[in-house]
């Protein structure tokens, strides 16, 4: 075995599978170490990128006096309830429109238009309604969240084969039962998928609306210490939040999985996309 | 008695380029018990006679009777086992079996009894908590079967419910369903491609036209099923009506002259 | 005679057609006005769709809608279009090349679930406010879906193509070329499809958020000075856009791949 071949299977855990975190792990490493280099070698100027340490040590500072941990729960709170809201909408609509024509005829068009209307462009007239705060955080996120997963349910639902239908039909299923035990799961892989699309989008309009006006979030709290040139701070702050998405991201995957175990796909469902 | 009665039954469908006939004056009758097999050439139609008796899409014209009244959709009177892809993915064996217990109301202490019993006869023992993606497709049909049968319909519609199994579990699975009628007897209409199935199952065999379907020939079965398979498939009388029924399939594709 | 019948005929079927489709869309704008109209809100809250209308000439008259509609859809074009570059570059080399995807693959897992509007502020420090930070920006978000689209359409090649064109002694850059890239180009073209809305919300976002002209800037201006028929004015400019681009994408999709069967790379 050649050494580029010996160091392959070494990394892809195939000897000690602990190595195959540790070599995934090694592109960041080498990110973080360039990064620390550059700065550190002063090929970089410190006023416009802060080391990785100036940054671990900000981020250690503003989580030991709280301001980080409000600021990304209250955000974290806004987006995820925005989340959980606008999904639970999103099926009830989907499922609507995918079983009743006259649903379908009345919602389709007002779905296909608002699809593409940047919801953060409703941030302004929601804080012109509603003030800055929770209500038009929250507000945005339901909106942005309710389309994807009205689409992914109504795709789902139709796709679900007619002799299944038939066989719980024979089998004494009444309407509502047939929306909600055999629909519902039958169609829920694809639900989850635009759940998934839509956690991706509840923290960007979270953050874009705390940035664009808000008292308190991260986002806010990002701008703000970009305001003030606390840069070190404020990439310290950006790292919190690319990691509390990650972690959600993660989590919703490994929800997905156990609910979604009896399906076939289950082994091919991939880290991304 | 007559259990399933139909007379000048007609269905076209609409399609953009104006009506397709599909069925043409369609007469049947099934007795109470009887075993009745539906064969002809693709695209005939025979599977949308055995959809409209299962209530699932109505007929244009014609009267249909199960049991002496006309039908109002699918019921649980008539128990259906189709092809592929009917099974729910989400359930496991005992949940899919459990299914139709819990929609026609049988008490819950009596369920679980029923099930356990039926997932020994259809040979799953050990595999209650397996989902569908887990088992074979022999497994998965007989799953569908057992899942039928668990709420006691009176009737059974088959739609090719072994044409995407191979040869093999095929043949197994055409012995648990001629055991099961055997000890059951219960009505069954089973729409098959394969001519020996049909004629190794059934008492009675229709053959239906070239689309637009119509009942053309029948063929009374005479068989001794009593022994095991071999003696019959090898057997001169059972060769003998299976070449009659292949041949009348043959004359309504249209390849013979 | 009998032509033009036929034409007015199918003109007024199709027209039929739209209405039918569009009248929960008037519903609303009818139930919007009679509510404006009717003074149960107020006009601080709700303008009229008439005021809304007549702001929106108004403005299109000064030049404040197209100059700067032209400007936010140069830098989510532009954006893209780096993104795409990019990004098909990455996917490509991460579908054939072990190192590639080792190396690239938790740069993505980390890049493709983050909120990458956050990174506004450092785009500005580094930037400035104007095209250039935005257009970059751009780039950085939609990045992540062009690489994880290409990589998916290069992983969807079929091997007995690859092996096939292996056997007859296809190089890898020929591989690459002429093989992969071109059986990945639906795939590419769903995730241009799918990424062409986050580039126009991204651009307008920034834009709304640090300023620098174009129509988020604009509509947030309108914003501060509580001019509602221009609040409703630009974000009815965002949708008709968006909804416009989307359409064209979708005709120019079937124009160039008439083979396509859209559900293949949704």
């Amino acid at each position: 075995m050649s050494v580029t071949e010996r160091i392959g299977r070494l990394a892809m855990g195939a000897e000690y599978p602990w190595l195959r975190s540790v070599s995934q792990m090694m592109p960041i490493v080498a990110v973080v170490l360039v990064w620390q280099l550059a700065v550190d070698l002063g090929l970089v100027d410190r006023n416009f990128l802060p080391s990785f340490t100036d940054t671990i040590r900000a981020l250690w500072d503003i989580t030991r006096n709280g301001e980080l941990t409000i600021n990304l729960l209250v955000s974290t709170y806004r987006a995820v309830g925005g989340l959980l809201i606008g999904s639970l909408l999103g099926v009830m609509i989907g499922m609507a429109m995918a079983t009743s024509k006259r649903a379908d005829q009345f919602l389709g068009p007002l779905v296909a238009t608002t699809y593409s209307l940047p919801k953060s462009s409703l941030v302004p007239l929601f804080i012109l309604w509603f003030g800055i705060g929770d209500v038009m955080n929250m507000l945005t996120v339901v909106l942005a969240c309710l389309l994807p997963v009205i689409v992914s349910t109504y795709h789902g639902v139709r796709a679900v084969p007619p002799v299944m239908l038939w066989s719980a039909q024979a089998m004494n299923t009444g309407p509502s039962s047939m929306r909600w035990r055999i629909l519902l799961p039958a169609a829920m892989p694809s639900i989850l998928t635009g759940v998934r699309i839509a956690l991706g989008f509840c923290f960007v309009l979270t953050i874009s609306a705390e940035m664009i006006a808000a008292k308190v979030g991260i986002g806010k709290l990002i701008f703000f210490y970009g305001e003030s040139g606390a840069y070190a701070h404020m990439f310290g702050g950006l790292l919190a939040v690319v990691v509390v998405a990650y972690v959600l991201d993660r989590l919703l995957i490994a929800f997905m999985h156990y609910l979604l175990r009896w399906h076939d796909s289950i082994s091919a469902s991939s880290a991304h996309g | 008695m007559t259990s399933i009665r139909v007379e000048h039954l007609n269905k076209s469908y609409k399609t953009r380029d104006g009506d397709v006939p599909a069925l043409q004056d369609i007469n049947l009758n099934v007795q109470e018990g009887e075993f009745v097999s539906i064969v002809g050439p693709s695209g005939c139609g025979k599977s949308t006679l055995l959809y409209i008796i299962g209530g699932f899409i109505t007929a244009d014209s014609g009267d249909l009777r199960v049991s002496g009244s006309p039908i109002a959709g699918p019921g649980i009177d008539r128990g259906v086992v189709f092809q592929e892809y009917a099974l729910f993915p989400w359930l496991n064996v005992s949940q899919n079996i459990r299914y139709g217990l819990e929609m026609t109301g049988v008490p819950r202490e009596q369920r679980d009894e029923i099930v356990q019993r039926l997932v020994r006869t259809i040979g799953l023992g050990g595999f209650e908590n397996r989902f569908p993606r887990e088992l074979s497709g022999g497994m998965r049909q007989r799953v569908a079967i057992a899942r039928t049968l668990a709420y006691n319909p009176k009737i059974l519609l088959l739609d090719e419910p072994f044409g995407a199994l191979d040869a093999q579990t095929r043949e197994t699975m055409q012995d648990e369903l001629l055991r099961l009628w055997l000890a059951h007897r219960k009505t069954v209409i089973m729409v098959t491609h394969d001519v020996s199935e049909a004629v190794y199952l059934s008492e009675r065999v229709l053959v239906m036209s070239k689309r637009p379907g119509r009942m053309v020939e029948e063929f009374k079965i005479d068989l001794d099923r009593s022994g095991d398979r071999e003696k019959m498939i090898l057997s001169e009388d059972f060769n003998k009506i299976r070449n009659e029924v292949w041949l009348a399939v043959r004359r309504q594709t249209g390849s013979l002259q | 005679m009998d032509k033009a019948a036929s034409i007015a005929r199918r003109g007024i079927s199709a027209l039929g057609g739209a209405l039918t489709y569009s009248y929960p869309l008037l519903l609303v704008l009818a139930v919007w006005e009679v509510i404006a109209q009717a003074g149960l809100v107020r006009p601080l809250f709700l303008p009229t769709v008439t005021q809304v209308f007549e702001q929106f000439w108004t403005l299109l008259l000064e030049g404040e809608i197209v100059a700067p509609l032209l400007m936010s859809l140069y830098r989510a074009f532009a954006g893209l279009a780096l993104s795409v570059a990019v990004g098909v570059v990455i996917g490509l080399l991460m579908a054939r090349s072990r190192f590639a995807n080792w190396a690239f693959d938790p740069l993505v897992s980390f890049g493709f679930p983050a909120p990458k509007i956050a990174f506004v502020p450092i785009f500005i420090l580094w930037f400035g406010i104007d095209s250039l930070s935005k257009i970059l920006l751009v780039a950085f978000t939609c990045v992540f879906p062009m690489i994880v689209a290409t990589h998916h359409g290069a992983m969807a090649v079929s091997r007995t193509i690859i092996w096939s064109a292996e056997a007859m002694g296809t190089s890898e850059r020929q591989m690459l070329s002429r093989v992969i890239f071109p059986s990945s180009l639906p795939y590419i073209f769903a995730g241009i499809r799918v990424t062409l809305p986050v580039a126009l919300i991204i651009a307008f976002t920034t834009e709304m958020i640090a300023g620098g002209g174009g129509v988020g800037a604009l509509l947030m201006f309108a914003q501060r000075f509580f001019q509602t028929p221009t609040v409703f004015v630009y974000i009815l400019v965002m949708l008709t856009t968006g909804f416009i681009l989307d359409r064209l994408v979708l005709r120019l999709e079937a124009w160039l791949m008439p083979w396509l069967d859209e559900q293949a790379t949704s």
